[in-house]
């Protein structure tokens, strides 16, 4: 098979046309958070970092302080990531090795659960939300979050107790062990490689998610970095790209990074679940 | 139970515990709002029993008779004997005395008349306005704008201004203010033309949007099949990023892209084309790129699955196919096309699915504008109960649109099932055996 550059010159320069529009404006995305252009123009003409400013300084009187923001960014997506993890891993253990009645129903329910699209239950869930009292509140969301990010974890985390052998955990029921004491110390850290994707990938899930913050938890407080970024460019009656892409620039910042550290961890995941 | 059903369970319970709280009871709660009228007027816990002066207009046409109107409507204040002893407990008894002698059993229209007559008591006027008005309260016999927590106590008031037993169960129907039970969302749903047009734009959002994913994904795949890896990385990389950026991020790239000074508008003006926002300009520039937007994210993910099938493709097929004289075109065509039936059906059948449900990026991009020409069913749903700019969300007919959602989504998602292969899924542990 030829696979040089020279030889596929013609399928480099369509892939490289198509590629373009996002180059483009991935190019133009990091320039214009620390640029200037001319007047006019998209030609970076000074180099600057005013379109920062929202990091030391607030935007307008109205918003919460980034720093609040992006605290509370963190706490959404980590709680919701552990507590993902935390229900997958003991449910998915259930589905996968242990014998009891009903696991035939609820292993048809997970695959159901897993192709439903949850978004369309957001009216009911935010009735719900209300009458618990978890209505605008970062907990609440959480919750939410977490709950409907569960059937794609357990479906991930049952993959990964399925690849390992049996023969581990019947030579610990023979030496007398537990299944419970089996699963916490010879299964699960087979399924450590798994566990770890699952949690980078909730996390992200969490630290991307603009519906549910935006219907479930739409006050000030519990604001976002999606809500917040969302509600600086939908208030401005001339949008300012450059604070817009500085703010952007900095929300991405650490997706960018765990996708440069865990790339191909990441695709494997996203390869297997499917979501969107 | 045996030790193996407990542990079981007790594994289970907790992301059982959170299906039913935030999957099943949202369904049947779906379904259940779906049939009331419940909006931000009437809130979602219950209601109140109340008429109000502007509701009197109404009130024939939900099937109270004129006397009973009149009734509620002339109802003012009234000295009688319960009213007089409420008052003597509080302003005295040579008062209540003089009050009955001198307009014992009249009926008085207003507040001011009532108040009138209490200041022009001879003995002992009640000079203080606040409280005359205090006083007036007390003979007050009218509803109007007096809520009532119950259904019975609302029932006591109208028995006692007098209201036929014939009108009152159309009266208390007509002053709850809680939301009730109604078919009336589905038979809006019906009439409505604009029902039509967002059904018809979600096929359209979702058939040219699949249509861009598969063929662009299959595209990406092959090409990148054929290159030498760093190369192929590189591609896959750029590809790869829509897919996890954050939306909002993502759309506002986009935007950037698209506004009347953005990037397409910039670099046309000196071709002398006139600067518009290229994504709001018509529906058809707006359908481009929600297509677009939402292609590259799809495109993506189909991507990276159809890679990984191309992957496992014996190499030796290609290499016989190239023995044989095939071109690059016939070896895609013939060779590893038909294999990657499996995926290409998968991606299909998953993203009909999650397109059809989805409204985050058209929300961002247009947010079904311009006009409401990208509005599509899953938007609207949003909008109706939501999100609009009346202010009054319509929980009620929000969940009828979203009902439909979610019976396709179960249908659909009962269909896949069989897809996957259930039984080798279910296969029994084998510890016991």
């Amino acid at each position: 098979m030829n696979t040089s550059i020279k030889g596929n010159w013609i399928l480099i320069l369509a892939l490289t046309l198509f590629s373009a529009p996002l180059v483009i404006m991935y190019g133009f995305q990091l320039i214009d958070s620390v640029s200037r252009p001319a007047p006019g123009g998209i030609i970076p003409q000074e180099w600057e970092l005013t379109n920062w400013r929202f990091l030391w300084e607030p935007i307008d009187s109205a918003r919460p302080s980034i720093w609040r923001v992006t605290f509370n960014t963190f706490v959404f997506a980590s709680t919701t990531a552990l507590l993902v993890c935390a229900f997958s891993i003991t449910a998915a253990y259930a589905l996968s090795r242990l014998n009891f009645p009903a696991r035939r129903f609820f292993l048809a329910g997970l695959i159901m659960l897993h192709a439903f699209p949850t978004i369309t239950l957001i009216i009911a869930i935010f009735i719900v939300l209300q009458f618990l009292g978890l209505y605008d509140s970062l907990m609440g969301v959480i919750l939410v979050k977490a709950a409907l990010e569960l059937p794609f974890g357990i479906w991930i985390m049952k993959g990964f107790y399925d690849s390992v052998p049996w023969e581990i955990e019947m030579a610990g029921v023979q030496d007398g062990a537990s299944r419970f004491r089996v699963w916490w110390e010879l299964i699960l850290p087979q399924v450590k490689p798994g566990l770890s994707a699952l949690l980078i990938f909730s996390f992200l899930a969490g630290w991307s998610e603009f519906i549910l913050p935006l219907v479930l938890a739409p006050g000030a407080d519990a604001q976002v970095l999606a809500t917040y970024m969302n509600a600086v460019i939908a208030d401005d009656t001339r949008p300012d790209y450059g604070l817009f892409k500085a703010i952007g620039m900095f929300y991405a910042l650490p997706v960018i990074a765990i996708y440069l550290l865990f790339q191909k961890r990441l695709m494997n995941i996203y390869g297997g679940g499917t979501k969107g | 139970m045996n030790r193996q059903t407990l542990l079981g369970w007790s594994f289970l319970s907790p992301a059982l515990m959170a299906v039913v709280m935030f999957f099943l009871l949202p369904v049947i709660l779906t379904v259940v709002f779906a049939f009331t009228n419940m909006s931000t007027s009437t809130g979602i816990l219950g209601g109140e029993y109340q008429i109000s002066e502007s509701d009197l207009r109404r009130l024939p046409a939900a099937g109270v008779s004129n006397e009973s109107v009149e009734m509620l409507a002339g109802a003012g204040y009234a000295v009688r004997p319960e009213t007089l002893a409420l008052f003597a407990s509080d302003f005295g008894d040579e008062r209540a005395d003089e009050l009955d002698a001198l307009h014992g059993g009249a009926v008085f229209d207003d507040r001011r008349a009532i108040e009138r007559a209490l200041k022009d008591l001879r003995r002992d006027p009640i000079r203080s306005v606040r409280d005359r008005k205090a006083a007036a309260e007390m003979f007050r016999i009218s509803i109007l704008g007096q809520r009532y927590p119950t259904e019975a106590a609302f029932a006591d008031a109208i028995a006692d201004i007098g209201v036929p037993d014939a009108d009152r169960a159309a009266l208390t129907e007509a002053a709850y203010t809680g939301w009730t039970f109604t078919t009336q969302n589905f038979e809006l749903l019906w009439e409505l033309p604009a029902t039509w047009r967002y059904a018809m734009n979600s096929v359209v959002y979702v058939v040219l949007t699949l249509a861009f994913n598969v063929s662009f994904g299959l595209f990406l795949a092959f090409s990148t099949f054929y290159l030498p890896t760093r190369t192929a990385q590189t591609f896959r990389a750029i590809w790869f990023l829509p897919r996890i950026l954050p939306p909002v991020l993502y759309v506002l790239m986009w935007q950037w892209l698209t506004w009347d000074q953005g990037f397409i508008s910039t670099i046309l003006r000196p071709f002398g084309i006139e600067p518009i926002n290229w994504m709001r300009h018509t529906a058809t520039h707006a359908w481009t790129f929600i297509v677009l937007i939402n292609g590259c994210v799809g495109a993506s993910l189909g991507m990276i699955l159809f890679s990984s099938s191309l992957r496992a493709i014996p190499e030796t097929q290609l290499y016989a196919a190239q023995v044989d004289g095939a071109n690059r075109w016939q070896q895609v065509r013939f060779v590893l096309l038909p294999q990657m039936r499996w995926p290409i059906l998968f991606i299909t059948s998953y993203q009909t699915l999650s397109l059809l449900t989805s409204f985050e990026y058209i929300l961002l991009a247009t947010d079904g504008g311009p006009g409401r020409q990208t509005e599509v069913w899953a938007l609207a749903a949003y909008h109706t109960a939501l999100s609009n700019y009346g202010g009054n969300l319509e929980y009620g007919l929000g969940a009828a649109y979203a009902l439909a959602l979610v019976i396709i989504g179960i249908l659909l998602s009962a269909l896949y099932l069989r897809f996957f292969n259930f039984r080798e899924l279910v296969a029994k542990p084998r510890i016991e055996q």
